[in-house]
């Protein structure tokens, strides 16, 4: 595999505050998912890699020239940006034929009416931008991004508001692109959806790499994290006590009237629980899991690297 | 690079915005049509409406060309045009140049007023074209200036307030360098070298700017090409968004 995008040791901070830290890695063919909470340094790490912004420090190539130095490099990269702002009175159409010629591309209107096609909204292509729902948007967007048949794709948070249908549709054609071999990068901060289009994932939190490889090593990763669980029943203190002696329960606090268990092996505790309930003559109301935010896995990442 | 111009040109210039910034822009107008067939001679009244239109056109200018970038930094669009194979000294010369020519449209409606104006007092046509130069300059000015302030500066619109009201029109009256750096007053420049009959109190107006019309092109030349470059080193240099 060639790596199309190549990161080295970059950073970027605004004033005190650092946005990215130290990232190396690089990208090649296919479908790499860029997975971490809000505020992880995605956003800032896509716009580096398109040359919207300047590295504070480090360098960056794409097909081995630096985007704020080349610009003949977006003839071949295209951005779907986060942001939802649009022409509003724009037609889809015009909008995407203007991006074809400023992209300098042969055939604009042809090409505009393929993407139109392959995005679904040729039906709608001469309505105003404005009038669009926000999935509608974004497959303008990414039609935009595709009239120039870019080698490298960056897509950032490219299903924010598709219907499931349409998030079905995006996926497939996302896969289809880096099947090709395209590089497409998506960021997402819904490990789902990424397992579900990227066959390598790229974690990040706090500006930093947390995690990198297939989706089932950051899964692996997630799945030995030990974890607590917040359990609601009838009669704490005698949960408690059988809990103590249970497989893959690490402790047992009694909060209020509710039990937060600390689990090495969160799916052996579930496997063990309604059993003990039973044995032990308790009620279980609710069980609710403490800390599964994405955030807490990812800093339970980043702890672990 | 006429695609870009054409994108701005298109975006800038709604319906409203041209309404609205015309009838700003036509306020000298309005002042040369009420004092018809009043006490003042033209001698008064004419730099009473040239310095009206020197803020009103600035005004509209600086309210339409500074958000030539910064209405698209800050709308979250600019992404769009800016990762583009377009080299950043052609990107900086069509947004200046699709700023100047959304300034001159405006300058265009502002003259067209003022020369409805006249004609209701009695001028003759041929002595109103030479007013024309006057906005279509001022226009080109502005813009060179505004348009890489509204990229450079998240509160541009203040600062190019504070070029237009503080600069230009108070401090360029005591202080004689300054006045040379009045876009307006260069644009006045050139008219008072074009215009058949020019009243003496129109030296006021100018100030220490003498009337010319080569050297008014050549420091409105000179301001082009330094908006040009500053506008070319902020796309290389700074952040886009």
């Amino acid at each position: 595999m060639t790596d199309t995008v190549v990161i080295t040791e970059v950073s970027k901070w605004f004033g005190f505050k650092v946005a990215v830290s130290d990232v190396t890695i690089s990208f090649g063919s296919g479908v790499t998912g860029l997975l971490g909470p809000n505020g992880a340094g995605k956003t800032t790490l896509m716009r580096l890699v398109a040359g919207l912004q300047k590295p504070s420090q480090g360098k960056i190539t794409v097909l081995g020239q630096d985007p704020r130095e080349h610009v003949d490099v977006y003839r071949k990269m295209s951005l779907v940006p986060e942001d939802e702002a649009m022409y509003e009175r724009e037609s889809a159409r015009r909008f995407i034929q203007t991006m074809a010629r400023l992209g300098k591309i042969d055939d604009p209107v042809g090409k505009t009416e393929d993407v139109l096609r392959i995005v679904g909204l040729t039906d709608a292509a001469d309505r105003p931008l404005g009038t669009f729902s926000k999935g509608m948007r974004q497959r303008a967007k990414v039609a935009s991004a595709l009239v120039t048949e870019p080698e490298v794709l960056l897509l950032d948070e490219p299903l924010n508001g598709a219907d499931p249908v349409q998030r079905a549709e995006l996926i497939r054609l996302f896969k289809e692109l880096g099947a090709a071999g395209r590089t497409v990068i998506v960021s997402s901060h819904v490990l789902a959806e990424v397992e579900r289009m990227a066959d390598r994932v790229v974690a990040m939190v706090d500006g930093r790499l947390a995690a990198v490889g297939s989706v089932a090593t950051i899964r692996a990763a997630m799945t030995d994290r030990p974890r607590q669980i917040y359990v609601e029943c009838s009669d704490p203190r005698r949960l408690a006590s059988a809990l103590f002696r249970t497989e893959g329960v690490v402790g047992v606090h009694l909060e209020a009237d509710r039990l937060r268990v600390e689990a090495s092996d969160a799916r052996a505790v579930a496997d063990h629980l309604p059993r003990l309930a039973v044995e032990n003559g308790v009620r279980v109301t609710d069980l609710q899991p403490a800390d599964e935010s994405l955030e807490s896995v990812f800093r339970y990442l980043v702890g672990s690297r | 690079m006429i695609t870009l111009l054409g994108h701005f040109f298109r975006r800038m210039l709604t319906r409203g915005r041209l309404i609205g910034l015309i009838a700003l822009s036509s306020l000298a107008a309005i002042v040369v049509w009420l004092s018809q067939g009043g006490e003042f001679g033209r001698g008064e009244v004419y730099p009473t409406a040239v310095t009206t239109a020197g803020v009103t056109f600035a005004i509209a200018v600086l309210i339409l060309t500074v958000g030539t970038l910064r209405d698209e930094r800050d709308g979250g669009t600019l992404p769009y045009i800016y990762m583009r194979p377009i080299p950043r000294t052609g990107f900086a010369a069509a947004s200046i140049a699709g700023g100047a020519a959304t300034a001159i449209v405006i300058g265009v409606g502002a003259w067209i007023a003022t020369v409805l104006g006249s004609l209701a007092g009695g001028v003759d046509l041929s002595e109103t074209f030479a007013g024309l130069s006057l906005f279509v300059t001022a226009a080109i000015g502005y813009a060179a200036i505004f348009v890489p302030l509204g990229y450079l500066a998240p509160r541009s619109l203040l600062f190019g307030l504070g070029y237009v009201v503080v600069l230009e029109q108070i401090v360029g009256f005591m202080v004689n360098g300054v006045a040379q750096l009045s876009i307006w007053r260069i644009a006045v420049s050139i008219y008072a070298d074009i215009a058949p009959t020019v009243p003496s109190a129109m030296e006021d107006v100018l100030g220490p700017v003498t009337p010319g019309v080569t050297d008014g092109l050549i420091k409105i030349g000179i301001v082009l090409v330094v908006g040009w470059l500053v506008l070319t080193w902020a796309l290389k240099e700074r952040d886009a968004v």
